[in-house]
């Protein structure tokens, strides 16, 4: 038993103890009416956990659960539906990924074929990933209440008239979202369609009135036309990674730009330019990612304009840090400098540009920023150092970087550090980076040469070793600790090109939870 | 014992439980009405009455109480409870916020 456990939770451990002791308490209707809602729901969700839940047991909750949770259960079918549409204060149900609820479910959840229509109070239905269509789809007008649907990765093409709050379309095909009357979207703030394929996107979506909308996730849908965007005054969020974005369609977007705080165009085709059409129509903007696009050092002088960014993804672009100034033996104009302007920017990711340790000077400007993240083969220390100034940083990525052991032990961190993450440093040795850890006890060090307190139970660790050194098998992460008492240095074991490859890959230890990304070799 | 280092809990038929006030504050909710100055009548007189909670309840609060104090200073023992008052004692625990 836990230490400082309350008496509630040791009445839930007794009473969901086995299948004896339910039977025994199940039979005080009585005292179970009167059960405040956020016990019952404890109640119940403790019994789902210990498997002791069964449709008749569904019965005597029926007064006194808020929320229902069965994801995933595939014993969850009509039956089930016929005691859930009966459970009379139900506000949130998840049943997503349960391959037995279907449509013919879902007419018994409505309780089509009850007397009294129930479920007046749902709010929140999941059924991500079910086995539904447009049949069970034109059950969702019985709920009243309705406010939250997923129906993300189901059969339904067409939604009915609903007046909904946030809707989940993702990975469905999509007729339309509402038949007839568009008037019913009035109330829609959020919608998602990741993934989703529409027949004709802008019909779909031009003649919905869509007032209410602030967020949009259009990410990998195949809307190739952007013009409903024109309509959307009130977008505060707009997701448009690994879409059919160009430069030539940012007109749209920007039309949609007055109050958007978010926006998202990572991995799509556009270039520069489309800043360029972006200036000016985003005052609000304070989270842009541009991650994976063809975007440039001109794009930055565009960026620097829009002044409420706070955080600014450039990962993975062609950013170089320095622009041509177009005169030859003239000297290079560092384009980070640009940056300077954003006097609000709290989060910068160069991660995996052609950045070189001259074009980072100009960062030493960005004094409010709190995280940077860098990631090159090409950065040394002297990029360490040139940051040193940023006082309120909280963490620091530099990762892949030639950075020697003198590097590390002269850079002194700026007091509010909590992560400096120095995976693929390859340079580094144990000893440095042990050093350094004693010394800025308050900073978590990410590399392979440390054990990170959350992997404690994965990763064992001698303070000699250099690698982890494990010979149980890493799919079976848990039982490592307990049958791994002894430390024997493996290193032998390995040759130099091996060990190199576990030097390389990035963080390996850090991911030990991904097993399929280990090595080879570690996973003997 | 001093009658001032003592409590006494009444349940809803009229039993009283006289217990130490170290204990009876394992209970947040019992702990705030002894200790918030003057609002309640219960400060003065040391009494607190429950009428919703009936006698046999009432009494395993007060064995929890004194079982938790010793579990908090090392005795780990196991706190039994009858399946056939989990519901009331859970709903009354609830309450008292213990």
């Amino acid at each position: 038993m836990e230490k400082g456990k309350g008496l509630v939770d040791l009445c839930i451990e007794a009473a969901t103890a086995c299948s004896e002791s339910v039977d025994i308490w199940r039979r005080q209707r009585r005292t179970l009416e009167r059960l405040p809602f956020q016990l019952a729901d404890d109640l119940f969700r403790r019994l789902h956990s210990r498997r002791l839940l069964s449709p008749s047991i569904l019965e005597i909750f029926q007064f006194c659960v808020n929320e229902v949770d069965l994801r995933g259960e595939s014993c969850v079918d009509a039956e089930w539906m016929v005691y859930l549409s009966a459970f009379r204060y139900l506000h949130s149900l998840n049943i997503a990924d349960c391959k037995n609820v279907n449509n013919f479910a879902l007419w018994h959840l409505s309780g089509t074929y009850s007397f009294d229509g129930v479920l007046t109070q749902l709010e929140h239905l999941d059924l991500w990933g079910s086995e539904i269509s447009n049949v069970g789809a034109a059950t969702f007008e019985k709920f009243p209440m309705l406010r939250i649907l997923n129906i993300a990765w189901t059969k339904v093409t067409r939604m009915p008239i609903l007046s909904i709050a946030c809707l989940n379309m993702s990975n469905c095909t999509i007729h339309s979202i509402v038949d007839g009357d568009n008037t019913a979207t009035a109330t829609l703030s959020k919608l998602i369609v990741t993934g989703a394929a529409f027949i004709d996107a802008d019909q779909v979506l031009s003649i919905l009135q869509l007032d209410c909308l602030k967020f949009l996730d259009i990410s990998c849908s195949n809307i190739g036309s952007f013009n409903f965007l024109v309509n959307l005054r009130n977008l505060e969020h707009l997701n448009l990674r690994y879409s059919q974005i160009t430069d030539g369609l940012m007109e749209q977007v920007a039309s949609a730009g007055e109050k958007l705080r978010y926006l998202n165009l990572s991995n799509t085709k556009i270039t520069s330019h489309a800043l360029s059409v972006l200036v000016g129509c985003v005052p609000n903007l304070e989270n842009i990612s541009l991650s994976h696009t063809l975007v440039d050092d001109t794009s930055l002088l565009y960026i620097s304009m829009a002044s409420s960014l706070q955080l600014v993804d450039l990962s993975n672009t062609r950013i170089r840090g320095f622009v041509d100034s177009g005169r030859e033996n003239s000297d290079k104009m560092l384009s980070l400098s640009a940056l300077q302007n954003l006097t609000n920017l709290k989060s910068l990711n160069l991660e995996d540009t052609k950045v070189m340790d001259e074009a980072l000077q100009p960062l030493s400007l960005l004094t409010e920023l709190e995280c940077l993240y860098l990631k090159s083969d090409f950065l040394t220390e002297i990029s360490l150092h040139a940051i040193a100034s940023l006082q309120k940083l909280r963490f620091l990525g530099f990762r892949g970087a030639v950075l020697t052991d003198y590097g590390l032990l002269s850079y002194r961190p700026p007091p509010l550090l909590c992560v400096f993450d120095l995976r693929g440093c390859w340079l580094l040795s144990a000893n440095a980076i042990s050093s350094f850890c004693k010394k800025y006890q308050q900073v978590q060090v990410r590399h392979a040469h440390v054990n990170n307190p959350f992997e404690d139970e994965i990763v064992s660790y001698g303070t000699s070793a250099s690698f982890i050194t494990t010979k149980v098998p890493m799919s079976r992460p848990r039982t490592v600790k307990s049958s791994n008492t002894s430390f024997v240095d493996e290193r032998m074991k390995y040759s130099t090109e091996e060990l190199l490859q576990l030097e390389s890959s990035t963080g390996f230890s850090f991911m030990l939870k991904d097993l399929d990304l280990l090595p080879e070799i570690l996973r003997k | 014992m001093k009658k001032e280092d003592t409590v006494k809990l009444v349940s809803a038929e009229g039993f009283e439980f006289v217990v130490d006030k170290k204990a009876a504050m394992v209970s947040h909710t019992i702990r705030n009405m002894l200790t918030s100055p003057g609002s309640f009548a219960e400060t003065q007189h040391g009494e607190v009455t429950f009428p919703e909670i009936s006698t046999p309840i009432l009494e395993k609060i007060c064995q929890y109480f004194y079982w938790s104090l010793q579990f908090a200073s090392g005795k780990e023992t196991e706190f039994h409870i009858e399946p056939e008052i989990t519901l009331e004692l859970m709903m009354a625990a609830n309450y008292l916020h213990t």
